[in-house]
């Protein structure tokens, strides 16, 4: 889990073009949108569709993506909750 | 002077021509179906609004059909209805063309993208590349219906169309013009289709524009041209106006790349704004064709918007959207729905907006369900593009509008410069740096050896502009943005976030775009799906997202434009803001050009457009890099109020098409002896030309060895003369950019007297 939270900050970080943060910048329980890393709509098309291509786990639309990206910790549960249910996960 | 419109052409997802359009959008019927152009797997929708009955083959000339998109087609045949419903062609007189659009030839080029991305070194052009550049839709309506004098294509994303109308507008009142077809076209291709499905701002049904369920657009696509003339021009051969165009206002938000501000803000200025140019009441109104895109976001802003610029009279106000029976057609939308609006004016009938059944709460305004008779006296039409680019126009029954007074034309001066290129960023003075030329192209023993551009600049976005403010933004829009700072820093209006910025708009573009990130976002959603297109990157695929950038981060709430026109696009770009400045549009533009150093053009486009020109730094001429360049000029009256007298006044502003002698042989010899000639990229024609012309004993210099061979170069010209009229080195330039049967010419004075320290050393070649 450790892993995967360290892909998904590397993966915000690269998407998002957050040029002056590092991964270890980003707190696994602060939000992601709003106050925390101060994302906004745009920023979460973007991450939805990357983590699709890179973990192949759908972000939900809507209210749902709102869970989801509460914060790092949220998000690695949704990918490792959405693997471990896939066939031959 | 009062301004009419005398011919309408429309082709629409409903009918190809104006009349039968107006029918079917009376008779409340819808375009949607599904999509038969391309595969919309993995889209959110497979519905748009097509035009179905169009031969591309029908329209182009015989055997140049390859090299049409199916946009030319629909701008050609849009453009001929107008011309023939006016009763007028380009034999009557001289006849100008402003073109609006955001894709072009993209649906024809897009695999030729793909596959350039990916095996560079052997793609092989294709004739259908011709149809690429934004501006070729312009040189395709040219070819059938042309000769056109003055010509230029813009792009603002989805208010295109309405500022194309603005531009032609601002040559009529200047008197640069009598007659000016303009217009816009855009057609549906996968990379707008895909991009939108990514921003989860696609409808997978017909779209619901004002609906409380709606739930996002529906693309379309389509052309409308106008013949815009002045009143004079009409009557004097004896033509009918359909309406006049009374108002218009174009005003940028500043606020994000693809949201608007929620609160309407600016929207509502640009309401108000048009009509206080019209002279007009609200309650004179009868009627608003909408934006009305029906995402979430857009109606409620829209909403709120027209309730804050109609106060009490929005109860009367009948409001539709056209969106709801023939898409969004993007670039085209401005001119179309313009068209449409002046349509009801003349028919005394409103269209409805269909797919609207339950309206939400906070779009309240007096929809109209049904198409309902109705006497008006004046309509508008609203516009809205990415990047927050804000456009309204005010059309009316001829004469009702008060006569707006002729203006004489307000002087333009220059009061900064920029260029981002192989010296760095460098401000006013800096500029001239790039007139020092490259060792073996100057005068023999002359001039000091300096290195040719590189392909790539050392540009680190990071030493000139806050990245983390500008982290959407790509390379070239942060070159843009470097040149901006810069210039707006030089010219007093820094720093940044000044409430004075306000009132600074801009216009600037590259030749083909932003090509190598369409290439870039094409290849990866064709080989792995239109679900991995990217949503960030979308917006910056739009021609004018380098100047939309540039807004929202300098904060520029004047008109915010884009310019096109191959290798004179700097030049095209500085011409427009010269003509809106002297017409009264605004009080400050930047100005100039950026390219971005391109695989795709480089062994692609340049060769295509331009096969004269060295590929190689082998040849001592240097190479084809990147680079931007931007001047800030100001109307006079602007610049005296805060207290400034600028670098140079531009004295002559220039554009032509086809090769003539005239507009160079007509120029007035230059006012002293201390004058040159400046040029982004030197060529024998220009030299001719030059030779037949009062200034041929100036001496030239060419910034293209030292700035590289790019569509920029003629950018880096006018900051160059700039700079050496700033350094005394000279009293007057005559800067000359030449494109494919193209040119634009600009004399620039200098403003303050001779500076009174020591004069700079001569450059190699002003002996002469």
């Amino acid at each position: 889990m450790q892993a995967l939270r360290e892909q998904l900050k590397e993966l915000i970080v690269k998407e998002l073009n957050l040029e002056g943060k590092s991964p270890g910048d980003i707190d696994d329980d602060a939000p992601l949108f709003g106050a925390g890393l101060g994302l906004d709509s745009l920023d979460a098309l973007q991450l939805a569709m990357a983590v699709e291509e890179r973990f192949g786990v759908p972000i939900p639309e809507g209210e749902a993506a709102r869970a989801v990206f509460a914060s790092v910790n949220a998000l690695a549960a949704h990918v490792a909750a959405a693997r471990a249910a896939a066939p031959g996960g | 002077m009062r301004l009419w419109i005398t011919g309408i052409g429309i082709v629409s997802p409903l009918a190809v021509g104006a009349r039968a359009t107006m029918d079917r959008l009376l008779a409340g019927e819808r375009a949607f179906a599904p999509l038969t152009l391309f595969d919309t797997a993995g889209c959110r929708s497979r519905v748009a609004a097509e035009v179905h009955a169009l031969r591309v083959a029908d329209v182009a000339p015989r055997g140049a059909a390859a090299a049409w998109s199916r946009t030319d087609a629909m701008a050609a045949l849009a453009a001929r209805e107008a011309l023939g419903e006016a009763g007028v062609s380009a034999h009557d007189g001289p006849l100008d063309l402003v073109v609006g659009g955001t894709t072009a030839g993209m649906l024809e080029t897009e695999s030729d993208l793909a596959e350039l991305w990916r095996n560079p070194g052997t793609w092989r052009p294709t004739e259908r590349m011709l149809s690429h550049p934004l501006s070729a839709t312009a040189d395709a309506l040219a070819s059938v219906l042309g000769p056109f004098r003055r010509v230029r294509t813009v792009c603002s994303a989805c208010s295109s169309g309405a500022n194309a109308l603005i531009l032609a507008a601002a040559w009529l009142r200047s008197g640069r013009s009598e007659r000016v077809l303009a217009g816009a076209a855009d057609g549906l291709c996968r990379l707008t289709f895909t991009g939108f499905s990514a921003l989860g701002a696609m409808s997978p049904e017909p779209c619901r524009p004002f609906d409380l369920h709606r739930d996002g657009l529906s693309l379309g696509e389509g052309a409308a041209f106008a013949l815009l003339e002045t009143e004079a021009s009409a009557r004097a051969r004896g033509a009918e106006p359909l309406c006049e165009l009374a108002g218009w206002a174009a005003r940028a938000e500043a606020h994000h790349i693809t949201n608007p501000e929620p609160s309407g803000r600016t929207a509502a200025e640009v309401l108000r704004a048009a009509l206080a140019r019209a002279g007009l009441a609200p309650s004179q109104v009868g009627y608003l064709n909408a934006h009305g895109t029906a995402t979430r976001l857009n109606d409620t802003m829209e909403a709120a918007a027209i309730g804050q610029a109609f106060g009490p009279a929005v109860a009367e106000l009948r409001v539709s959207s056209s969106k709801g029976q023939i898409g969004h057609t993007l670039g085209a939308a401005g001119a179309l729905e313009a068209a449409i609006a002046a349509l009801a004016l003349h028919r005394s009938a409103v269209p409805p907006t269909m797919g609207l059944h339950e309206v939400d709460p906070e779009c309240a305004l007096r929809h109209v369900f049904a198409a309902e008779p109705l006497a008006l006296d004046a309509v508008m039409s609203s516009s809205f593009g990415f990047g927050g680019s804000d456009t309204a126009l005010v059309l009316c029954r001829p004469g009702l509008a008060p006569a707006p007074a002729r203006l004489p034309p307000s002087r333009v001066l220059v009061s900064a410069a920029a260029t981002v290129g192989p010296e760095g960023v460098l401000g006013t003075a800096g500029g001239a740096v790039y007139l020092v030329p490259v060792a073996g192209s100057a005068p023999a023993g002359a001039a000091p050896a300096v290195p040719p551009a590189p392909a790539r600049l050392a540009f680190e976005a990071r030493d000139h502009l806050d990245v983390e403010r500008a982290r959407r933004v790509d390379r070239t829009g942060r070159l843009a943005i470097a040149a901006a700072v810069q210039a707006l820093r030089d010219g007093g209006l820094g720093p940044l976030g000044q409430e004075v910025a306000r009132s600074v708009g801009a216009v600037a573009g590259g030749a083909f775009g932003t090509i190598d990130a369409c290439c870039a976002f094409v290849q990866k959603f064709l080989e792995k799906g239109a679900r991995f297109a990217s949503p960030a990157e979308f917006p910056n695929l739009v021609p004018s997202s380098p100047v939309a950038h540039t807004s929202i981060y300098a904060g520029l709430g004047g008109m915010v434009i884009s310019s096109h026109d191959l290798a004179a696009t700097a030049e095209s770009a500085l011409a427009t803001a010269v003509e809106l400045l002297e017409a009264g549009e605004g009080a400050a533009f930047l100005a100039g050009s950026v390219e971005e150093a391109s695989v795709a053009i480089e062994d692609a486009l340049a060769p295509m457009f331009a096969p004269e020109l060295p590929s190689d730094v082998a040849t001592g001429r240097g190479r084809r890099s990147e680079g931007a360049a931007l001047l800030l000029l100001e109307s006079e009256a602007a610049l005296a109020a805060r207290g400034g007298v600028g670098v140079a006044e531009v004295v002559a502003s220039l554009a032509w098409r086809g090769t003539p002698d005239a507009p160079l042989s007509e120029l007035p010899p230059p006012p002293g002896a201390r004058a040159a000639v400046v040029t982004g990229r030197y060529d024998a024609l220009g030299a001719a030309m030059l030779e037949r012309s009062a200034w041929r004993a100036a001496p030239r210099h060419e910034v293209a060895p030292r700035v590289g061979w790019h569509e920029a170069a003629g950018g880096m010209a006018l900051a160059a003369a700039v700079g050496a009229l700033a350094a005394g080195r000279w009293d007057s330039v005559l800067v000359v950019g030449l494109g494919r049967a193209r040119g634009y010419a600009f004399v620039l004075e200098a403003r303050a007297p001779a500076a009174a320290g020591p004069r700079p050393e001569p450059l190699p070649g002003d002996a002469r």
